[in-house]
């Protein structure tokens, strides 16, 4: 039993009050998590949000007249989240996360101000390496999977921007390193995933990398170097690399998502769909319009599909929700189609409004105010 | 992975869960029944967005050389052909599925385009141009209630609060220098017709599935009115009890209800709306600094606590 994080059993049976829910009474399982506490998705957000925006307001209030204040800064933070972690036994909360996560980067911050010169180790600045170690750092300290894989992300585009890249970007194709990169640790945090680990929150860690680093990595491709790179020759070289690489990844995590029916494979998989659409796209000469509803049909088909063939489970493999508990997903689900009513219904121009500006961004009919 | 299959086993052998708990939890432990819901509605999702972005782009780049009533028409056949599933199932007696509930929202938000797009180019209404998102409010408040999709009445809410000049997303709600006490009192109205709306509809039906979308809807534009009312005196004078009250609606509700969400409106919403109007009176900036800060930490402080109180309340 350790007073800085819960023991891996500990762990297990808070992730166990998690999946259970009201099913079980908290009173059970007080002794077994240790007395640790911790809360919902929501407030843990909301949580996360409040401590770093604490942090950031403490640094702030300390000015920016010399870089120790950045020190001070973020030892408070950090101190103040193993004040919460030691003495009040908050674990996932939210509070302690956002704290010590920006704790971790300003004291980062700080030591790169002691870091001289200023850059080039192959080619790129030290700076952003040790911020992306603080940021890693902090989410080891929490066990918390998104820190750690924003650490990871963070550090294939530091990866993919360097000089070493660069060079052999001239050879293999214009920003392919960088997805190279990101699809190897894609592939190792896969293969990781098959063992078994006493702590959920390292299966979770590997869980989140193996489903956002596919899109990740080709994100920076397509954003940043891409373009560039397709105006000079040999822009098939890497287009075709990219594809091998994407079409590879996509099979792997599929079939690992069909053997050991988890969700992180399927994810990172319909990421890899969704890079070889653009791929391909950018392959053809196809009109936007066109190829957003060809591909928007596409991906109505195959859900309609899915959804027929899996609505009676077939070897355990179901399109029914299994839970109808509301939660964020639902909150999420309504705000997007919020979004998207929003985006389809634009502004007409009013030729003679009868209405006083000042109506919103719709301009409506409650414009004047005189209800 | 992971398996937490010993600590199940454990509860159930000491009696803390039932047979019937036990088995459900070992079968999705051991991944004996594994759902694809969620990826299912991702991929829909994607669908609808990408389909609408294509039309939207139609709609702007095409229209001269395809003619208007070509597209008019050609797009309200694509809204019927995507309501076809929700119409079969409807007829045969049957409970919408997510793919059905999906293609009802891409076939209510083409009409939306189609409207919209019919009304900029014919100007059916004239200067009462804006009347058509009541009117699109309407239509897909049928269709919402005709399928029961609480999806479409999603896109109904939105289009109403549209018409009351509210936009309705996150980062309206948060650009203080756009907010007026004309906008936060259309806000405010808004809210309260969605909420009259809910407990009509409640009444009407009290087995209605709609109730979530309603309350989000009608908390989220009674804050963001709220707040708008706290920026500006004399507003403010009303804005902040509102404020207060609002913030203790929801609270109580989220803990009655056991819905962690209105804790997380109540406290959050509260502590913007405190800073907006109390940060404009203070000139120093490390006073200001450290109001906030102060604001911050309660709001956090007072979010755990009634987080734990939820747990502890739970049945």
């Amino acid at each position: 039993m350790s007073r800085w994080r819960p023991s891996p059993a500990e762990e297990r049976w808070l992730e166990v009050a998690s999946e259970l829910g009201a099913a079980v009474p908290p009173a059970a399982m007080v002794e077994r998590t240790g007395g640790w506490r911790s809360t919902g998705p929501l407030a843990r957000v909301a949580l996360f949000v409040l401590g770093f925006v604490a942090a950031a307001l403490l640094l702030a209030i300390l000015g920016f007249d010399s870089e120790a204040t950045l020190l001070v800064a973020g030892l408070i933070a950090a101190l103040a989240a193993e004040w919460l972690t030691v003495s009040k036994r908050l674990h996932a909360s939210g509070i302690e996360e956002g704290l010590c996560l920006a704790g971790y980067l300003l004291v980062g911050a700080w030591i790169t101000t002691l870091i001289e010169p200023k850059s080039d180790v192959v080619g790129e600045t030290v700076d952003a390496l040790v911020l992306i170690a603080a940021a890693g750092a902090a989410g080891l300290r929490r066990l918390n999977p998104l820190v750690t894989t924003g650490a990871v992300i963070a550090f294939v585009y530091w990866v993919g921007s360097t000089a070493t890249a660069h060079a052999l970007d001239q050879v293999i194709g214009g920003g392919v390193t960088g997805v190279a990169f990101g699809c190897v640790l894609a592939a190792l945090a896969l293969a990781l995933g098959a063992r078994e680990y006493r702590r959920p929150s390292h299966d979770r860690m590997l869980d989140w990398l193996v489903a956002t680093l596919p899109v990740a990595a080709y994100a920076q491709h397509a954003s940043q170097s891409y373009y560039v790179a397709s105006l000079l020759p040999g822009a098939g070289t890497d287009r075709l690399a990219t594809t091998v690489l994407l079409l590879a990844l996509g099979v792997a995590l599929l079939l690992a998502g069909l053997r050991r029916r988890r969700h992180a494979p399927f994810i990172g998989f319909m990421g890899c769909v969704a890079c070889l659409a653009v791929e391909l796209r950018l392959a053809t000469t196809l009109a936007t319009e066109t190829w957003l509803i060809l591909y928007g049909l596409a991906a109505l088909i195959a859900g309609v599909a899915l959804d027929r063939y899996l609505r009676q489970p077939r070897n355990g493999l179901t399109s029914v929700a299994l839970t109808h508990r509301g939660g964020p997903l639902d909150l999420l689900q309504t705000a997007g189609a919020t979004l998207l009513a929003q985006r389809s219904a634009p502004e007409p121009p009013p030729p003679e409004s009868t209405f006083t500006p000042g109506g919103g961004r719709f301009g409506g009919g409650g414009a004047t105010g005189q209800y | 992975m992971h398996t937490l299959e010993p600590e199940l086993r454990t509860l159930h052998a000491e009696g803390t869960i039932d047979d019937a708990t036990a088995a459900r939890a070992l079968a999705r432990d051991r991944r004996e029944v594994f759902s694809l819901h969620h990826e299912l509605r991702a991929t829909l999702y994607a669908g609808v967005l990408l389909v609408m972005g294509g039309v939207g782009l139609i709609l702007a780049r095409h229209f001269e050389r395809i003619g208007p009533f070509s597209i008019v028409l050609a797009i309200s056949l694509a809204a019927a052909a995507c309501a076809v599933p929700a119409v079969r199932a409807k007829a045969a007696g049957r409970a919408l599925t997510v793919a059905g509930d999906y293609l009802l929202l891409l076939a209510a938000l083409l009409v939306s385009a189609d409207l919209a797009y019919a009304e900029r180019q014919f100007t059916l209404l004239g200067p009462w141009w804006s009347w058509h998102l009541l009117l699109l409010a309407v239509v897909h408040a049928a269709i919402a209630y005709a399928f029961a999709s609480p999806l479409v009445l999603a896109a109904s809410l939105t289009a109403l609060a549209g018409w009351f000049g509210v936009g309705g997303t996150l980062g309206d709600v948060l650009l203080f220098s756009e907010s007026t006490p004309a906008l936060g009192a259309r806000a405010l109205l808004c809210a309260a017709v969605i909420a009259a709306w809910r407990y009509a509809d409640r009444h009407a039906r009290p087995s209605t599935s709609f109730s979530d979308v309603f309350d989000h809807f009608a908390a989220n534009l009674a804050f963001w009115g709220a707040i708008a009312w706290c920026i500006e005196w004399p507003w403010l004078a009303a804005g902040l009890p509102l404020l207060a009250a609002l913030a203790y609606a929801s609270v109580r509700r989220g803990l009655d209800t056991g819905r962690e969400v209105f804790l997380v409106y109540g406290i959050v919403y509260a502590a913007i709306g405190l800073c907006a109007a109390v940060v404009p009176w203070i000139n120093d900036t490390t006073a200001s600094l450290g109001f906030i800060l102060i604001v911050v930490c309660a709001a956090a402080a007072a979010l755990w606590q009634l987080r734990r109180r939820l747990r502890e309340s739970a049945p």
